[in-house]
């Protein structure tokens, strides 16, 4: 689902990220690690053709469309549709006024999703079942986001996405803003996605503990380059790098 | 004898009450006050530092409650070491630690200031900078030796590392354990408590839960919020964290606060638990037993 | 969040006014004060009438003409900026001083202190500014002064009002914590702390305030309650020329494009300054 090969992102002629592999298959679970300034979130940007101001080269593709050479109308057909970004503190992006149900009817009629016979199922069918599959009640699109908790909003942006018929989720430390007891439930509902409905995802975490229970590979960053890349198992039992070693010695 | 105690204490803004009873002691070997969001630790916090005035009960300092105790003298004593954002953004370093000092002026200033940066092993030559100029782990420093500069007895540290990357964040913890100060620390972060306190407090909906030897409450929590507070951090190659019940259930009126997310609730939980002694620490749970069964 | 479906829009299209038209406005208004600081050398003749030189049309000898007593325009655009500007100086430091002073201390201790500060505001933000200003100027002799502090005391309330918010969220910062519990007196805190971090938005908002000050200015002096003959003001000779528009179109014109000139300049500083310092302006990545 997202294929990498020699990504370099240049802010004002500095790499900013280099990344020379990254391939994340369907159903697989492939996080990057590292802490602020390591190039981790300006690589899951750019995967999306997010960044601004950044000259990018090398080949990626995300549900087999190239981005770096796609139209502003092809990276629309993806980024949002078939690959989703969950951010931080998704609350800040929803529209304060607007109830979460009318909200997302809004953006699925605004992607054609329930037009024609594309998927199964009525508006109203599709909305139900994607908050359902993040074990939401239906009642919350009733709701503001204001009267929401932070763990809610969290998976109601993957309710979205899932409605939206993402097939991809890039999640930029998607949990560090929540208490841990809502993290384990967003990332119990990630791990939910992933085994039932084969969702691919890309995790952006400085959370190894936490990495190292979901995700299938690591890639470890650190000043913009990959130091160290293998399964998770490997990585963070058997350090190769120092950095690598350094992070798992700084878990408290 | 404890330097700062809470006594029964209620705490809140504009009349409504956020923290309900608390009593608690600050002892020696360092405290730890675990709450997620809500559970209302920052304010009790703020409450320890005479920064707001409890709605009931008293904050004990020495044999003084607060209302009447020499504020200059408590003021040297206790110290808060919040967030890195604790700097006045416009001020330069240098300044910001001289603001400090018990002496003022110039002439201490130039004495003491590059010793406390190098105490908390900056170069004192940033001195000059402006906080942006900073890291958050250099900032999470000058922080710490602006609350040394006035030469505290107890030091009160709001999640002093929760902003910081794990390697910053291991280095900031071994000065924070190198000081010869007592503390009071206030995080959601488990292993931050293990590593600096002896003691700990787990908030719950404003009320303290669980109380007693940090290493007894992690290794064998009487409360289940205590127990499903460790279950769902992640452990490096352990199973996934687990969600144990709902946590967007809000807490009750009356009865147990944890009643609507507890696994083991039971209809005596509609009447609220006291603290009372189960195995060397303190616990308001009916089925504390049962919960250290299970 | 998934980007498309929200209702949030990626904020790379927001409009803004680049910093070159703030930077433009700065300039022009350097060069403004100046002309007017220096009036006296620059002038191309004394401010005094010249019976026989009346009405006279722009020309070489007279870029701006004469006005009906014989007085260079140019000369008496020159002058009148000293009045004006001094007006608006005038009229900024005394608001802003006043007003955030108040603003600022209402905002940090909270309280009845503020409820008490507010109120006030309030009482004198309900009345219309211009209408305020005209009673007070009716009332005063009229002067350059009795338009100062007419059009301040309907000017300050906005900058308390301002700044009490700024301050009142100032006042939450933990480094303003961190200094209540050093000991820290808190009339220090307030001016050591709060004052230099509320200060930003307060100078947009003057130096938006700016042209709106001049414009009022303009306004009582054309209605005859400010400055008076022989004082040059630009607001006073556009009220004189008025009557003579369709006749000597030049003696109100060039007085009246000097407001607008500097009215203009001062708000694309002021736009500049909120754009570069405001961060819901600015672009996120």
């Amino acid at each position: 689902m997202i294929e990498v090969r020699d990504l370099r992102v240049r802010y004002a002629g500095r790499l900013a990220a280099d990344v020379p592999e990254l391939d994340v298959g369907a159903g697989e679970c492939v996080a990057i690690v590292g802490e602020s300034g390591s190039g981790k979130s300006t690589t899951l940007l750019s995967l999306l053709g997010l960044t601004q101001d950044a000259e990018i080269s090398g080949h990626v593709r995300v549900c087999g469309v190239d981005v770096l050479a796609a139209s502003p109308r092809g990276l629309r057909e993806i980024r949002g549709a078939r690959a989703a970004l969950v951010m931080q503190s998704p609350q800040s992006a929803l529209s304060p006024a607007t109830r979460l149900g009318v909200l997302m009817r809004r953006a699925l009629k605004l992607h054609g999703v329930g037009r024609g016979a594309d998927r199964g199922g009525s508006l109203d069918e599709i909305m139900a079942e994607s908050v359902a599959a993040v074990m939401l009640d239906r009642t919350i699109l009733r709701r503001y986001p204001h009267e929401i908790s932070g763990g809610q909003a969290q998976r109601f942006a993957i309710a979205l996405a899932i409605a939206l018929g993402a097939e991809v989720i890039l999640a930029d430390e998607p949990t560090s803003a929540l208490d841990v007891t809502v993290q384990a439930e967003v990332v119990g509902v990630l791990r939910r996605l992933r085994e039932q409905r084969g969702l691919a995802l890309l995790l952006v975490s400085h959370d190894l503990a936490l990495i190292s229970t979901i995700a299938d590979r690591v890639l470890v960053m650190k000043d913009g380059e990959v130091v160290e890349s293998g399964p998770a198992a490997r990585v963070l039992t058997e350090p190769a790098h120092p950095y690598t070693r350094e992070l798992l010695e700084a878990l408290p | 004898m404890t330097m700062l105690r809470a006594e029964r204490v209620t705490l809140g803004y504009a009349g409504r009450a956020v923290v309900h009873d608390v009593s608690l002691d600050i002892t020696a070997g360092g405290v730890g006050l675990i709450g997620e969001s809500g559970s209302g630790k920052t304010i009790l916090a703020r409450a320890f530092l005479g920064l707001l005035t409890p709605m009931a009960g008293n904050i004990w300092y020495g044999d003084q409650t607060l209302k009447k105790a020499d504020m200059r003298k408590f003021r040297k004593d206790v110290q808060p070491v919040f967030q890195a954002e604790a700097l006045d953004p416009r001020m330069r370093i240098g300044a910001s630690v001289a603001e400090a000092l018990p002496v003022r002026g110039p002439r201490a200033a130039r004495a003491r200031v590059p010793e406390l940066l190098e105490q908390v092993g900056l170069d004192p030559g940033l001195a000059a900078r402006r906080p942006h100029q900073l890291s958050g782990g250099q900032r999470q420093r000058v922080v710490i030796a602006r609350a040394l500069a006035a030469g505290p007895r107890l030091l009160i540290l709001d999640e002093p590392t929760s902003a910081l990357d794990v390697t910053v964040q291991a280095r900031i913890l071994d000065l924070i354990a190198s000081l010869d100060t007592e503390r009071l620390l206030i995080t959601h972060n488990l292993a931050v408590v293990r590593r600096l306190c002896r003691t700990s407090h787990v908030l719950f909906a404003g009320r303290v839960v669980e109380s007693g030897p940090t290493r007894d409450l992690l290794a064998d929590p009487a409360h289940p919020y205590t127990r499903a507070l460790r279950d769902a951090v992640p452990k490096l190659g352990g199973s996934p964290p687990q969600a144990r019940g709902t946590t967007e259930a809000v807490p009750a009126e009356t009865g147990c606060p944890f009643r609507l997310r507890c696994p083991l609730a039971a209809p005596e939980c509609e009447r609220p638990p006291v603290l009372r002694d189960v195995r060397g620490r303190q616990v308001a749970c009916h089925r504390a037993e049962d919960v250290l069964v299970t | 969040m998934t980007s498309p479906g929200a209702e949030v829009p990626l904020r790379r299209s927001l409009p803004r006014i680049p910093d070159r038209f703030a930077a433009f406005g700065a300039v022009l208004i350097v060069l403004i004060v100046l002309a007017a600081l220096m009036a006296p050398w620059l002038a191309p003749y004394p401010d005094e009438p010249h019976p026989l030189e009346g009405s006279l049309p722009p020309s070489g000898a007279h870029w701006f003409g004469t006005d009906q007593l014989g007085r260079d325009v140019l000369t008496r655009v020159l002058y009148g900026g000293r009045t004006s500007l001094s007006i608006a100086v005038s009229v900024l430091a005394v608001s802003a001083l006043g007003g955030v002073t108040l603003g600022v201390v209402a905002g940090y201790a909270g309280g009845w202190i503020r409820d008490v500060i507010m109120r006030v505001t309030d009482v004198f933000l309900a009345f219309p500014a211009l209408l305020l200003s005209l009673a007070l100027a009716v009332v005063l002799p009229p002067s350059v002064n009795t338009v100062i502090l007419a059009i301040a005391v309907t000017w300050w309330p906005w900058y308390t009002r301002l700044a009490a918010s700024v301050a009142a969220s100032i006042a939450t910062r933990p480094y303003v914590d961190a200094a209540r519990c050093l000991g820290v007196p808190a009339p220090l805190i307030v001016l050591r702390h709060v004052l230099p971090n509320s200060l930003t938005p307060v100078l947009v908002q003057i130096s938006l305030d700016a042209g709106g000050v001049i414009l009022t200015a303009a306004a009582l002096s054309y209605l005859g309650l400010g400055a008076q003959e022989p004082t040059a003001e630009w607001g006073l000779m556009v009220q004189q020329g008025q009557t003579l528009f369709t006749t000597n179109w030049w003696i109100g014109t060039f007085p009246g494009l000097a407001i607008l000139v500097t009215a203009f300049a001062f708000n694309m500083l002021g736009e500049g300054l909120r754009n570069a310092l405001d961060p819901r302006a600015r672009t996120v990545k």
